[in-house]
């Protein structure tokens, strides 16, 4: 067995989830894969988010324990542009974000990941996502869970909203904040669909990421002392096993020779088609092994 | 659970009594990916047999509250889970005729980790949707 823990999101089954799917049919698909770790949406997946009800909460533990997955990540959002008319302020911010830490650690998860709000087309936090952190660095010690803002196209390692949050971990000292990657940054061949839409020129001249940012995999290595999760994002894998956008054997070799032993959360985010998320997730399950069974050959190098 | 999608084949229907209808309601889900409190949806156009009726005049009702667009704008407590649906309440007096009608939904919705110019992402979505009482 490799170091690498395997995971999914439930995000994946956006389109089948509360229609064609309950919670627990989610729970069956991922376990079946062989995954060991669940992620969810916190405002979600969890029925009266934010406070469930004991009912709830027992069949969340049920769940848990029938199908033997592990906790892993939970979303959240900061909510900046609060109305139209003001923002949020560092104290209503702080005090959402404790709120989905509290939440997470009673469902038994050991990272959040909140979602801030932006002031640029490059995604620029609002720069006071700092100070909703670091108002919370304390209770997240004492919760036992991480806070882990995700590295996302078309924002990529090398850029200043990186730097600012390696920066923040390197000034605090902290253990409780660390970067989650999101592995849309290395596609580097253009989706077909967004959503439930086909990609037309228009699209792809407005949003230049539906093509690829094409992070050079290798420089995973000099960030992943930083990375506490990543969301193996995906869009599309053929019938033959190939990924039509994401590089995996660069990627699966950078983050397994960097040493990186943590999670890796299935994320699919193609075609949204009820029904297609479960194969897919299935598929990528089984080339994410297949590439670290091969490295651990010493095949991919 | 929900219909598949946004708009929800049961819940078109009539408002206000028989023969003095005040106008009509559709069911749909929460037109996003997950929950979120009221404040982050910008009110919804609804198009019928190609009649419009602009976001700025219909409400939002869910579970037991019915909110006009500028008190969904403002309300930053109530939350609209992902199964739970809501329904868009549009003034028509007189109602619509029992039938089948196309019916068309723009949802406003706004994403803060969304570049400030672009957040008010509009959500659309048309079908053909059966009124069953006049």
């Amino acid at each position: 067995m490799g170091s690498l823990k395997y995971g999914v999101s439930v995000y994946s089954y956006v389109n089948d989830f509360g229609s064609v799917m309950t919670l627990e049919d989610a729970f069956d698909h991922i376990a079946d894969t062989g995954a060991t770790g669940i992620e969810i949406l916190g405002e979600g997946q969890v029925e009266g988010y934010p406070e469930p009800s004991a009912a709830w909460l027992d069949t969340w533990f049920g769940l848990v324990d029938r199908y033997k997955l592990e906790p892993t990540n939970m979303c959240s959002w900061i909510d900046t542009r609060v109305t139209l008319t003001r923002n949020l302020t560092v104290e209503e911010g702080a005090a959402d974000l404790a709120q989905d830490l509290r939440l997470a650690h009673r469902l038994g998860f050991k990272f959040l990941r909140p979602k801030f709000g932006v002031t640029s087309h490059e995604l620029d936090p609002d720069p006071q996502w700092e100070a909703y952190v670091e108002r919370n660095l304390d209770l997240a010690h004492q919760l036992g869970v991480v806070i882990c803002p995700e590295i996302h196209a078309p924002t990529p390692i090398k850029h200043r909203v990186t730097d600012a949050y390696i920066a923040f971990i390197e000034r605090t000292g902290t253990k409780n904040f660390g970067l989650m990657i999101d592995t849309g940054i290395f596609q580097d061949r253009p989706l077909t669909h967004w959503g439930s839409h086909q990609i037309n020129d228009e699209m792809r001249q407005h949003m230049a990421f539906l093509n690829g940012i094409a992070v050079p995999p290798e420089q995973f290595l000099e960030i992943a002392q930083y990375v506490v999760f990543i969301q193996a994002k995906f869009h599309d894998i053929d019938d033959s096993l190939e990924d039509l956008n994401i590089p995996w054997r660069p990627v699966m070799s950078a983050i397994l020779r960097s040493g990186y032993s943590g999670w890796l959360s299935s994320e699919y985010e193609g075609l949204r088609s009820p029904w297609r998320a479960i194969d897919q997730v299935r598929r990528q399950q089984v080339l994410l092994r297949k590439l670290e069974a091969e490295y651990e050959a010493g095949l991919l190098a | 659970m929900l219909e598949h999608q946004l708009i929800q084949s049961t819940g078109f229907r009539n408002i206000g009594p028989v023969g003095a209808r005040t106008g009509f309601a559709v069911r749909i889900r929460i037109p996003n990916y997950h929950g979120t409190r009221l404040s982050q949806l910008d009110g919804f156009t609804v198009t019928v047999d190609g009649e419009v009726f602009p976001f700025e005049h219909n409400r939002l009702g869910i579970r037991d509250e019915v909110y006009t667009l500028a008190e969904l704008r403002e309300e930053t407590s109530a939350r609209w889970g992902l199964l739970e649906w809501g329904e868009i309440l549009v003034d028509k007096p007189g109602g619509l005729a029992a039938g089948i009608h196309k019916v068309e939904v723009l949802a406003r919705i706004r994403y803060s980790y969304f570049p400030p110019d672009v957040h008010v992402f509009p959500m659309h979505e048309a079908r053909l949707a059966t009124l069953c009482m006049a």
